[in-house]
C-alpha cells in the first residue's frame, strides 16, 4: 500500500498542497480528482519525489518511500514526452534500463507491450514517425515498464481516443488486480466514477471528501424526489428540509432532520395523489460539484 | 493484499553509464556527426597532404634578361641556384628590351627580369617575388659580384669574408622548432575552442532536447539528476576525446609525412600535458553548457542561455592569443584559461616541469567548485519548463 501523510507544498507565499493524506490500498484503482489548480499534479510529483515536500511524508509498505522504490514505480507526468528522434524499442529501453531492468528483460516486456498496443512492426520507427495516438501509447508503455510496484499517473486519458481509453482502463485494471497500487488523475467524472474502487477529491490544496463511491453517495445528504398530482409549492413550509428545486408538481428536497421526509410523504398523501416519491442518489459529477463548490 | 508479480531487481550499471552510453550510441550513429567528421578528417587530410606536396614541389623561375652582362649574370645565378635553394632551378630567358620584358612580365613568359643599375642589380617582378626566388637572385649575385670584386683587387672571395660568419648556437632547440612550437600553440588553442563550442552546444542542445520534449521529468522520477548530468556528460566527453584521437592520429601521421616531422618527438610531452588540460578543461566547461540547456525550456532559447558560456570561452581564447610575459605566465595557473595557456606555455617550451602540475590541481580544484555549482543549477532549472531562467532565478528555485 502507498500511504500519503500531511503532504504540503508551498510555492512563495501561495500553498499549493495543504496538509493531503490519503491512502492507495494495493488491488485498486484509486482515482485523483479536481480541478486545474487544485493540486493534483504537485501532489503526485511530491510522491514521486520529482518536487520536494516542505511537509508530509509517503510511505511504501509501512515504511518511508525510498529512491529505489520510487525507480519502480510507473509514472506518468502530466507534462510528458519522449526522444522525438530516437526509434520507440531504443528508447523504451532505455527508460526500463533507467529503472533498473536488464535490456533482455526490457527487450522481451516491452516487445510484448508493443504487440498489445499493435506497435509490434514499428519498433524501429522513431517516434516523430508515429500518428499521435500511437504516441500516447508508447507513452502508456513507457509509464508501465518495468512491470512497475505501484502506478502514478496523472492525467494518463487525456488526448486517447476512445480504443485507447479502453486499452489503458484494460491495463490499469489488470495491474490493480496484480496487486499493483494505482492512483490516477483525471478530469473525466464519469471515467473515474466506472473505474475507481476510491476517489480523492482535492479542490484548493486540500482533499475536501475521499472514499469509495458509496461512501462518498452516502455522506451525500439524503435526497427524495416528489411528485404530486396538484402544485408541489406548500413543501417549502414544511420544517426539517431543504428543497433544492420545485418547479410545479414536481419536488426535489434533502433531508436535513431525520425523519422530515416521512412527514412529508404523510402531508403530500393528506393533500392529493402522490405519483412518485422515491430516494435519488446523486451522481458523482454532482457531489463533485457540491464538494468543491 | 496480494503480493504484486515476483520480479528481478538487477544489480545493473550505475545510472551514469546507462546514461553515458545512450548518449554515444545516439551521437555516434547521428549522421549529421558522421558527415562532420568526415568533413574535418577531409580537411586536416587536405591541409597536410597540401603542405607536403607545396614542399617538396621543385619551383623553376623563367629570369629574363636583355644585355650580354646580364645574360652572363643570369647563367651565373642559374648555375648557383641549387646549391641556394636544392627545391629552385633558374631558367634564362632572352628578350629584347625592358619593354618587352614588361611584356614578357605580363603575360607570365617570365617570371622576373634581372638588369643593371647604377648601383648594381635590379629583379623586376610583376608583384611580391617569391621568397625563395628573391633569396636565391640575391645570394648569387652577391656572390658573383664579391668574386669579381675580389678578382679585381687581386684576392679571392674566400680571404674577403674570412672570419666574417656567424655561426647559430642556440642552447635549446632550434629556431625552426621555435616556429613550429608556435604554430603548434595557436592550433591547440584553436582546437581546445572549436570542441568547446561544438560539443559544448551539442550537449546543451541534447540537455535542452530532454525539457522540451518533457521526458525529463521521467528520467528524474526513475533516477537522481546527478546521475544524468554526470551520464551526459562523459558521454559527450568520449565522443569529443574520440574525434579528437581521431583528429590527433590523422593529423600525427600527416604530420610525419612532412618536413616538420622532426619537430614531434620535442613536443610529445607538450601534447601529452595538452590531452590532460583538454580532458579537465573540458569537463568543466561542459557542465556550464549542460546548465545553458537546463535554463532554456526550447532549442530557440539556447542562444541566449548560452551566452555567459559563449562569453567566457571567447575571453580564454583571445586570451590564449594575446596574453604574453607576465600576463600569460599569471594567466596560465587562473583557471579556466589555464586550460588553454598552460599548455601553450608547454609547447613553446617556456614552462617548468611542476608549472603544470600546479595549473591542473588549480584547474581541478576550480573544477570541482563549479560542477558543484552547476549540479544544483542544472538539477533545479531542468523541471522548469516555463521559458528561459535567469542564473539568478534557477539559483533560487527550491528543488
Amino acid at each position: 500500500m502507498l500511504k500519503v501523510s500531511g503532504l504540503t507544498r508551498r510555492f512563495g507565499d501561495m500553498v499549493a498542497v495543504d496538509d493531503v493524506s490519503f491512502p492507495v490500498p494495493s488491488g485498486g484503482l484509486t482515482g485523483f480528482v479536481g480541478g486545474n489548480g487544485a493540486g493534483k499534479t504537485t501532489t503526485m510529483r511530491m510522491i514521486m519525489g520529482v518536487l520536494a515536500a516542505h511537509a508530509g511524508t509517503v510511505s511504501w509498505q509501512g515504511h518511508e518511500v525510498t529512491r529505489e522504490d520510487r525507480r519502480r514505480f510507473g509514472y506518468m507526468p502530466e507534462e510528458r514526452g519522449l526522444y522525438p528522434k530516437q526509434p520507440i524499442l531504443d528508447q523504451l529501453v532505455y527508460l526500463a534500463r533507467l529503472r533498473g531492468m536488464t535490456t533482455a528483460d526490457a527487450r522481451r516486456e516491452i516487445g510484448t507491450l508493443l504487440e498489445r498496443f499493435g506497435l509490434g512492426g514499428r519498433t524501429k520507427d522513431p517516434l516523430e514517425k508515429l500518428s499521435l495516438g500511437n504516441q500516447q501509447r508508447v507513452q502508456i508503455i513507457a509509464a508501465l515498464v518495468p512491470a512497475p510496484m505501484a502506478l502514478i499517473l496523472d492525467e494518463p486519458f487525456s488526448g486517447l481516443d476512445p480504443d485507447a481509453i479502453e486499452a489503458m482502463a484494460d491495463l490499469l485494471r489488470e495491474h490493480a488486480r496484480d496487486g499493483v497500487p494505482v492512483v490516477f488523475s483525471s478530469h473525466q467524472l464519469d471515467l473515474v466514477d466506472r473505474l475507481c474502487d476510491r476517489l480523492v477529491v482535492m479542490a484548493r490544496g486540500r482533499v475536501v471528501i475521499q472514499g469509495t463511491g458509496e461512501e462518498l453517495r452516502a455522506e451525500a445528504a439524503l435526497r427524495y424526489r416528489l411528485v404530486l398530482d396538484g402544485d408541489a409549492g406548500w413543501v417549502r413550509d414544511l420544517p426539517g428540509l431543504h428543497v433544492r428545486d420545485v418547479s410545479g408538481p414536481e419536488a426535489e428536497i434533502e433531508v436535513v432532520s431525520e425523519g422530515a421526509e416521512q412527514k412529508l410523504l404523510s402531508e403530500a398523501v393528506t393533500r392529493g395523489g402522490v405519483l412518485d416519491f422515491h430516494r435519488v442518489v446523486p451522481r458523482l459529477s454532482e457531489i463533485y460539484r457540491e464538494v468543491t463548490a | 493484499m496480494t503480493t504484486p508479480k515476483a520480479r528481478t531487481q538487477p544489480k545493473g550499471q550505475p545510472v551514469w553509464q546507462i546514461v553515458a552510453r545512450r548518449e554515444i550510441a545516439v551521437r555516434a550513429t547521428d549522421r549529421s556527426t558522421l558527415i562532420g567528421t568526415a568533413v574535418m578528417l577531409a580537411v586536416i587530410v587536405g591541409v597536410l597532404g597540401f603542405t607536403a606536396w607545396s614542399e617538396s614541389r621543385e619551383k623553376t623561375y623563367d629570369l629574363a634578361y636583355s644585355s650580354a652582362i646580364a645574360r652572363a649574370m643570369a647563367e651565373g645565378i642559374a648555375e648557383r641556384a641549387t646549391d641556394i635553394d636544392e627545391k629552385v632551378s633558374i631558367e634564362p630567358v632572352a628578350v629584347d628590351d625592358a619593354d618587352a620584358a614588361r611584356r614578357a612580365l605580363e603575360e607570365e613568359q617570365a617570371d622576373a627580369y634581372l638588369h643593371s643599375s647604377a648601383k648594381g642589380w635590379t629583379l623586376v617582378t610583376l608583384e611580391d617575388p617569391d621568397s625563395e626566388l628573391r633569396d636565391v637572385v640575391s645570394q648569387a649575385v652577391e656572390a658573383i659580384v664579391l668574386a669579381g670584386n675580389a678578382d679585381a683587387a687581386g684576392t679571392t672571395a674566400a680571404e674577403l669574408t674570412k672570419g666574417s660568419e656567424v655561426a647559430i648556437d642556440q642552447l635549446e632547440g632550434d629556431s625552426e622548432l621555435t616556429a613550429i612550437r608556435y604554430v603548434v600553440g595557436y592550433a591547440l588553442a584553436i582546437v581546445f575552442y572549436f570542441a568547446s563550442i561544438m560539443f559544448g552546444m551539442t550537449l546543451a542542445n541534447s540537455v535542452v532536447e530532454e525539457k522540451q520534449s518533457r521526458i525529463v521529468e521521467m528520467i528524474a522520477a526513475a533516477v537522481p539528476l546527478r546521475q544524468l548530468l554526470a551520464g551526459k556528460i562523459i558521454g559527450n566527453a568520449v565522443i569529443a576525446v574520440g574525434q579528437m584521437l581521431i583528429y590527433v592520429a590523422v593529423g600525427l601521421v600527416g604530420l610525419s609525412l612532412t618536413d616538420f616531422s622532426f619537430a614531434l618527438p620535442a613536443l610529445s610531452s607538450a601534447i601529452g600535458w595538452f590531452v590532460v588540460f583538454f580532458l579537465i578543461g573540458f569537463v568543466v566547461l561542459s557542465t556550464l553548457w549542460a546548465v545553458a540547456g537546463a535554463l532554456a525550456s526550447r532549442t530557440e532559447d539556447l542562444q541566449s542561455s548560452s551566452t555567459p558560456i559563449t562569453m567566457l570561452l571567447m575571453v580564454m581564447f583571445f586570451g590564449a592569443l594575446y596574453l604574453d610575459g607576465v600576463g600569460e605566465v599569471v594567466g596560465s595557473y587562473v583557471p579556466p584559461l589555464s586550460a588553454v595557456l598552460m599548455p601553450m606555455r608547454l609547447v613553446d617550451g617556456s614552462a617548468a616541469w611542476w608549472e603544470p602540475i600546479i595549473a591542473v590541481l588549480l584547474l581541478l580544484a576550480f573544477g570541482i567548485a563549479l560542477v558543484r555549482l552547476a549540479e544544483r543549477l542544472y538539477s533545479r532549472a531542468l523541471l522548469q519548463t516555463g521559458g528561459q531562467l535567469s542564473l539568478k532565478a534557477a539559483w533560487r528555485l527550491e528543488e
